[in-house]
């Protein structure tokens, strides 16, 4: 036993492992279950690309450009930034009945939203309603982090750059306007409501922005940004939230409203409307453009890709296979 | 070449006492002693000074000089001290080593403290350890960040640690940064404590120091310059040392210096007369003690053979020389005792001044790699710069619109913006230079050694020794080796050399055609000396010789037990012969077997036993052994009272020089044909009875020119000993096989099917080598070899290549029809390649011809010349060289070549310790190469092609992203999606491909062995292919940032839902894409593709939780995001598209591929493998008789 085991010594172990004989599986593909492949493929993306294109056609949309470029525009005359307080009104007309729930973007073109150094220039903790970093706010504010020494809250450029235009839709039915009840609950992102903004517990909230200033381009302090509902305030205001989480490209849309209640619950009727708008926003430009088609054609144009490539191989695969028939 | 003066005494002797040869052995055979002991004639010796070449390497050289036997060189007394001073300045003596004077040097040991260092005499302790615990951490960090990779990520680490330029948190790189540093920082760590461990056991071997009149017991760290040592047998020289005395006659000593040069044969070493005398004259420690001799040498230095120094001692100066010196890591043998004076101790022994450090070697996949490595951080720092400058027009444009879009840009000065970018951009696309991919290629490499020293079909059982890889960096290498360079003797021959055949008057006994393990033994009971190990059944021999009845073979045997330099040695009551060629001993050995026995080996007489009868012959004259005499003899005087002489060597010399009138000689030569054709070593063996009176006349003759000038006398013996050997009566033939290693004909076989050159380099003879050449498959039977006149013809001709075709279809060819289509190979000798370094333009036309040879054999030729061949082959051709050998007269071919392999075999263990793989027989060759290799190079190709592809892919988005946010180098990811996504999301998957991958059985790759060209031909690594890789990387980046930009331009989904989509598109396009590449689906694949995706949801899910939003509001901005995007039908859609039409190149290429080429692998895994063709073939004989003859 003893000789045994001397004349092993150093004897590798026998073990799957260490020989690299795990068992495995080796898929032995051929031009047999390939090229099938290659057609059921495209022809799944075919199929997700003419439902996502159904699904895009069917969505309505309407765009009314209010830049206010053009002389004719109703808002031309407040393109001019050193007008104040200007109102414009946008006339247009439905055809068909627009189906509920209706959603009510705003969209802005060549805004950088994005860009690096706008996204880190506010102070997570203050919007966290800490109330030190109200005294003294993150340097990454700079530079709308004081006026003199006073500090901005909330500071920063994302904060200060908010957009705040705000709307009002009629109808016009025989000559009487009806406004629209526009519905701004809900439509910023539940954690953002709920955690990841939060207004200091200081009752009332105006106390907690003593020795503060609010951003320079605002009209508003924080604490009155939505008069008519005193819980939409600070920094849990819809919009705000809205605003604060940044666009990813540089022409986006924002939701602004839906329109879920009253009478316009079940969509927009036929007809003649009216949009008000107060022009505060100092935007110049703007594209229209249409609804966005891009997933279900780039479905499409990928699945037609396979197709073809597999009838190509398909050809190749039989001119190889068999070339002494010919 | 070093020019050192040394001295040669030639000495008028009468009869050489001691005279050793070595036949055959491939760096032996030239070396020749001459030793004069005794008073007769010694005195009026002349003495000559010459100059003699030496040099590290060059141990041919070496051994043709003589060594110097009986030194003695008296010089008048003089005032001693004045001239030493002089003689200092003069000669360089400037070692100083004062014998039993140890407070003398024990004050001048080498010191240190921090860097400084004093003293003079190193101890004797070995410290090749680095690291100690204080100077561990700063040590190790200092070695890392000598890597670029790593410095770069430090750099990248600082720069994150702006906040102006910070585009990603400094976190994100420390994370890998740290971990490759500890990693490594642990494995240098655990390497060292093994090497502290082995400095230890080295430091703590004991050895016997005289302290103060007696030998104390010491260990080697204990012992200081200037000690007088006890060596017993068999023990390790602990320091050089100066020979004193021994407990042998005339103080002589016998070492072995397999650990230095791997020749396991004896050398003697003798001390000074002077020491000799004195010394052992009353043989006591007192005496030892009382030695006072001061030694002036030379500075210690690396030279192996070559030692300078005087003994002043008693008033008189004795020069020393290497032989009076016994050197550290040599083996006392055959001798009880022996004193020596440590002259040179620790670090300044000979050989340690010879451990050159380890090249650093890397592989080509690496250095491909590495280009492509720089190709990327250029063109990170070009699209950096390019960002900043149109990030300086943006954010220039946008302040010229002062509106609300103003604001963004919080920077005024667009210069100042646009440098601050280029930091920023700098860091961002950082990942695309692969951390990671080192530690990982690293862990790789290791799996990959590991499973070359697992493998249990290269695990070599009578040694009880598996295969180790010794340098864990190279393996992809095995998988692309284009030439082997092999040594021959120990490597492809197993260096036991067994008589299998002989012919003694025409009679041929044994058979060669049986396996020398299958005869079946013979009954030698009634010989009492036996010890079996005879491979040649003969019955009829013995019949013949136990009867008495041929007396022609009686003679035979007493001529192979006489005519030999062979030493006895008595152990254990058996008797043990030691030579310092294997050839004699083997002969001596069979002579034994069969009843010669030589018993011992006096001054003047040889003691054999024949059949039982001991016999003593008066030894007269030895005839040594010269390459270019290739025979020696013997003249004895028989205890009748005859003087015969014993001859034996080559063949064509034997048969030359044979009587006119011959019985035997038609059959002999048959014999010698057939013997050959067997491939066996084939020596003559004559007798010739010498008249009393020509012997008389002869002596004098000889006493004359022994005492001429040395170039005169060497021509002068020649002559002489010529006179004495002719007019021979051949007696017999013996046949000794050089028997080859097991599985040698067929792995070279394997191997040249697989595309690689075989080339043998040997210092073996030619027709040697040329016989194994046929005997291992190297040659074919119809080769024709292409010899030196012929190439030089070749290479001088104006258009080499057309004029080497018209040679091989010229006239010696096209008669023979058969010949027609014959294969070429080349035969070289050592000196014909010295004419290369006179033209070196010949260099790449002889490489081009030698791709169309089947083969190149070099004979003769130096360790140095085999290291200029492996460059030759590295200058001219882009292929890798492997180069295997077992001696040390391998290790300088084997530190050249691309790779170095090392047979553990029966030479020293040098080879093994500085070659890169090490392997115990030939065979396993088949599967280091075939399969570890194979599947190595296409496991790292394959992983770094894929690692390109995913951190490049992933990494390069930034790039498009920047044109859509105003250059301001936005992260298009969450920052710890960037940290994890190497480490976690991505690793496993092609950590498991670099281990597992195999594209067909290890069955199939040996059955296969074309299949192993791919990696020749670089198909898996060459730029081009890494280049593809890139480009694909770009395509896959574009995919991955155009096709979600196109989905999310001008809509309400934000930057954040963005950034998922596209990391979880980045994530999925990685998965697709190893699921392609690998062909090898273990359970552990599979698990690590499934724990990759699943890892990337629980990761995200854990960055965009609400607990570590509380804990760090700054730095988990991401809060809600996966939460909100996973429900999202967009956002899922997106992804899919986006990983598909990543992907879509790979896929269609793989469906292409198999939809095009018929399937390699399909036909491997149906066809079952041939067997390789084994029978050896006789039809060479007639070539292979003709080739070093006839050719010319």
């Amino acid at each position: 036993m003893v000789k045994q085991e001397k004349e092993f010594v150093n004897r590798p172990d026998n073990t799957a492992f260490t020989q690299q004989r795990l068992p495995a599986w080796q898929p032995m593909l051929s031009a047999g279950i390939i090229i099938p492949g290659f057609v059921l493929i495209g022809l799944a993306f075919i199929g997700i690309g003419v439902a996502l294109f159904v699904t895009s056609q069917s969505i309505q949309v309407l765009e009314v450009d209010y830049t206010g470029v053009e002389q004719s525009s109703p808002c031309f005359k407040c393109s001019d930034p050193d007008v104040k307080n200007c109102v414009c009104k946008m006339e247009f007309n439905i055809d068909s009945l627009f189906k509920g729930p209706v959603f009510f973007y705003y969209g802005l073109s060549n805004y950088f939203q994005n860009y690096r150094g706008y996204g880190v220039s506010k102070d997570p903790n203050q919007l966290s309603g800490d109330l030190d970093s109200f005294k003294v706010p993150s340097d990454s504010c700079a530079p709308y982090e004081y006026v003199g020494k006073t500090p901005i809250v909330p500071c920063g450029s994302v904060a200060n750059s908010m957009f705040n235009d705000s709307f009002k839709l009629y109808q016009i039915v025989s000559g009487a306007k009806i406004q629209v009840t526009l519905d701004g609950k809900g439509i910023a992102w539940w954690t953002d409501y709920n955690v990841k903004y939060r207004n200091p517990s200081v009752t009332p909230l105006k106390n907690a922005f003593n020795g503060t200033v609010k951003p320079t381009f605002w009209s508003k302090p924080a604490y009155e940004l939505d008069p008519t509902d005193p819980a939409n305030n600070g920094f849990i205001n819809q919009d705000f939230l809205v605003w604060m989480r940044r666009a990813a490209l540089p022409n986006f849309r924002k939701l602004y409203r839906r329109i879920t209640e009253g009478d316009y619950a079940k969509g927009l009727p036929a007809g003649n409307y009216s949009l008000e708008i107060a022009y505060n926003y100092p935007v110049l430009s703007f594209d229209g453009r249409k609804k966005n088609e891009f997933l279900g054609i780039a479905y499409l144009v990928i699945g037609s890709m396979c197709v073809v490539m597999s009838i190509v191989m398909l050809i190749v695969y039989a001119k190889f296979k068999f070339p002494e028939e010919e | 070449m070093v020019l050192v003066k040394s001295l040669i005494v030639s000495c008028h002797c009468r009869i050489p006492e001691i005279s050793s040869a070595n036949l055959l052995t491939p760096f032996n055979i030239l070396q020749v002693q001459v030793r004069c002991i005794g008073n007769t004639g010694c005195d009026t010796g002349a003495f000559t000074w010459e100059k003699e070449r030496g040099g590290a390497g060059d141990m041919l050289h070496q051994h043709k000089d003589k060594e110097n036997g009986g030194a003695r060189m008296k010089q008048k007394p003089t005032s001693l001290h004045n001239v030493m001073a002089m003689e200092i300045f003069e000669s360089g003596l400037s070692w100083e080593v004062r014998a039993n004077s140890r407070h003398y040097h024990k004050h001048k040991q080498k010191k240190s403290f921090l860097c400084f260092h004093w003293g003079r005499y190193a101890d004797n302790v070995v410290h090749s350890y680095k690291y100690s615990p204080l100077t561990f951490l700063p040590l190790t960090l200092f070695e890392q960040f000598q890597r670029v990779a790593n410095l770069y990520f430090l750099l990248m680490l600082v720069m994150q640690c702006i906040p102006a330029i910070s585009s990603v948190p400094w976190y994100i790189t420390i994370i890998p940064l740290v971990t490759v540093l500890s990693v490594r920082g642990l494995k240098d760590l655990v390497n060292d404590m093994a090497r502290r461990r082995s400095d230890f056991e080295v430091n703590s071997r004991p050895c016997d120091i005289l302290v103060s009149q007696s030998f104390d017991s010491a260990q080697w760290k204990d012992l200081c310059v200037g000690d007088v040592l006890r060596i017993h047998k068999d023990q390790v020289i602990p320091a050089d040392l100066l020979l004193l005395c021994s407990s042998e006659p005339h103080s002589l000593c016998y070492v072995e210096t397999a650990d230095i040069d791997g020749e396991t044969n004896l050398k003697y070493r003798q001390a000074l007369s002077a020491t000799h005398t004195q010394l052992t004259s009353q043989p006591s420690d007192e005496t030892l003690a009382a030695f006072d001799g001061l030694l002036l040498c030379e500075e210690p230095n690396n030279s192996l053979y070559t030692f300078r120094g005087e003994l002043h001692w008693q008033g008189e100066c004795h020069p020393l020389d290497h032989a009076h010196v016994l050197l550290r890591g040599t083996v006392l043998r055959n001798t009880a005792f022996a004193y020596g004076v440590a002259i040179y101790t620790g670090a300044d022994t000979k050989i340690l001044r010879n451990c050159g450090k380890q090249r650093v070697k890397t592989t080509q996949v690496e250095k491909v790699f590495n280009r492509v490595v720089i190709g990327i951080v250029l063109s990170v720092l070009l699209v950096a710069l390019l960002h900043a400058i149109l990030s300086g027009v943006f954010s220039s444009q946008v302040m010229g619109n002062a509106d609300i879009s103003s604001t963004v840009v919080v920077n005024a000065n667009p210069v100042y913006t646009g440098f601050l970018t280029f930091w920023s951009y700098i860091i961002l696309l950082s990942p695309a230079m692969p951390i990671a991919l080192y530690i990982s290629f690293e862990l790789i490499h290791t799996v990959h050694s590991q499973f070359i020293g697992w493998d249990m079909e290269m695990y070599w059982q009578p040694a009880g020794r598996p295969a180790q890889a010794r340098n864990t960096s190279l393996n992809e290498e095995l998988g692309q080796v284009g030439y082997l360079l092999s040594d021959k003797t120990g490597t492809l021959t197993q260096n036991r050399l067994v008589l299998r055949q002989c012919c003694i008057a025409g009679e041929i006994y044994g058979d060669a055609s049986v396996r020398a393990e299958d005869v079946e033994p013979m009954d030698l009971s009634w010989n009492p000396f036996s010890c079996g190990g005879l491979h040649m059944s003969a019955p009829s021999l013995v019949e013949k010789l136990r009867g008495q009845q041929c007396p022609p073979s009686r003679q035979f045997l007493t001529a192979l037990s006489l005519c030999h330099t062979v030493v006895t040695e008595w152990k254990e009551e058996a008797l043990f012969y030691q030579s310092a060629s294997p050839d004699e001993e083997t002969l001596v050995g069979a002579a034994r077997e069969l009843g010669w026995v030589f018993l011992s080996r006096a001054r003047d007489f040889i003691s054999v036993s024949e059949l039982g009868v001991t016999r003593q012959y008066q030894l007269l004259a030895l005839l040594d052994f010269t390459s270019k005499r290739r025979r020696m003899s013997v003249l004895v005087r028989e205890p009748e009272g005859g003087l015969k002489l014993y001859c034996k060597g080559a063949d064509i010399v034997i048969l030359e020089r044979l009587h006119k009138d011959l019985q035997y000689q038609e059959r002999t030569e048959r014999a010698l044909e057939l013997f050959s054709q067997a491939c066996l070593r084939t020596l003559c063996v004559a007798v010739r009875s010498v008249p009393e009176a020509s012997w008389e006349q002869w002596r004098k003759t000889l006493a004359q020119s022994a005492a001429m000038a040395t170039c005169d006398r060497d021509a002068l013996l020649e002559k002489l000993y010529d006179q004495m050997e002719r007019e021979l009566q051949l007696l017999g033939v013996t046949a000794i096989e050089d028997r080859l290693q097991e599985g040698v004909p067929e792995t070279i076989a394997l191997l040249q099917q697989a595309g690689l050159k075989v080339w043998v380099l040997t210092g073996d003879k030619k027709e040697t080598a040329v016989n194994i050449g046929y005997s291992c498959k190297l040659l074919d039977p119809d080769t024709r070899l292409l010899e030196w006149q012929e190439l030089r013809q070749i290479l001088q001709a104006p258009d080499p290549g057309v004029s080497f075709f018209k040679a091989r279809q010229m006239e010696l060819w096209a008669v023979d029809k058969k010949m027609a289509g014959a294969k070429t190979a080349v035969v070289l000798t050592g000196p014909e390649l010295a004419e290369f370094d006179q033209r070196p333009e010949w260099g790449s036309t002889f490489m081009s011809l030698a791709e169309h040879c089947q083969s190149v054999l070099c004979c003769r030729v130096t360790p140095g010349q085999k290291a200029d061949i492996v460059k030759l082959v590295r200058k001219h051709t882009s292929s890798v060289t492997m180069a295997i050998g077992d001696g040390a007269n391998d290790v300088n071919m084997i530190k050249t070549a691309h790779v170095g392999v090392g047979m553990a075999g029966v030479e020293g263990g040098q080879a093994v310790q500085n070659a890169d793989f090490a392997l115990s027989q030939f065979r396993f060759l088949q599967r280091l190469l075939l399969i570890h290799g194979r599947w190595s190079y296409r496991r790292i190709s394959l992983f770094l092609r894929y690692f390109l592809f995913k951190t490049c892919g992933f990494a390069l988005v930034h790039i498009w992203f920047g044109f859509f946010n105003g250059f301001s180098a936005l992260s298009m990811y969450e920052t710890w999606f960037i940290a994890l996504y190497t480490v976690l999301y991505s690793s496993f998957p092609v950590m498991c491909l670099g281990f597992f991958e195999k594209d067909v059985s290890a069955e199939s790759s040996l059955s296969w062995p074309e299949l192993y060209k791919s990696g020749q031909r670089q198909e898996l690594s060459s730029p081009l292919i890494l280049a593809l890789s890139l480009l694909y990387a770009v395509y896959s980046s574009l995919v991955l940032f155009f096709i979600p930009f196109g989905v999310f331009y001008d809509t309400a989904l934000d930057y954040q839902t963005m950034a998922f989509t596209v990391a979880m598109a980045a994530t999925f396009t990685a998965t697709i894409e190893i699921m392609l590449l690998t062909r090898n689906w273990t359970k552990i694949n599979i698990a690590a593709v499934c724990v990759s995706v699943v890892l990337f949801f629980i990761g995200t899910g854990i960055t965009h939780s609400t607990v570590l939003f509380k804990k760090a509001p700054a730095d988990y901005i991401f809060i809600g995001v996966l939460a909100k995007a996973f429900v999202d039908p967009v956002v899922w859609l997106t992804a899919l598209l986006t990983a598909w039409t990543a992907v879509l190149p790979s896929f269609t290429a793989h469906a292409v591929n198999i939809t095009l080429t018929v399937h390699d692998k399909q036909k491997v895994h149906s066809i079952s493998p041939q067997p390789v063709e084994l029978k050896s073939t006789f039809r060479r004989g007639t070539s292979l008789r003709r080739s070093p003859n006839a050719l010319f």
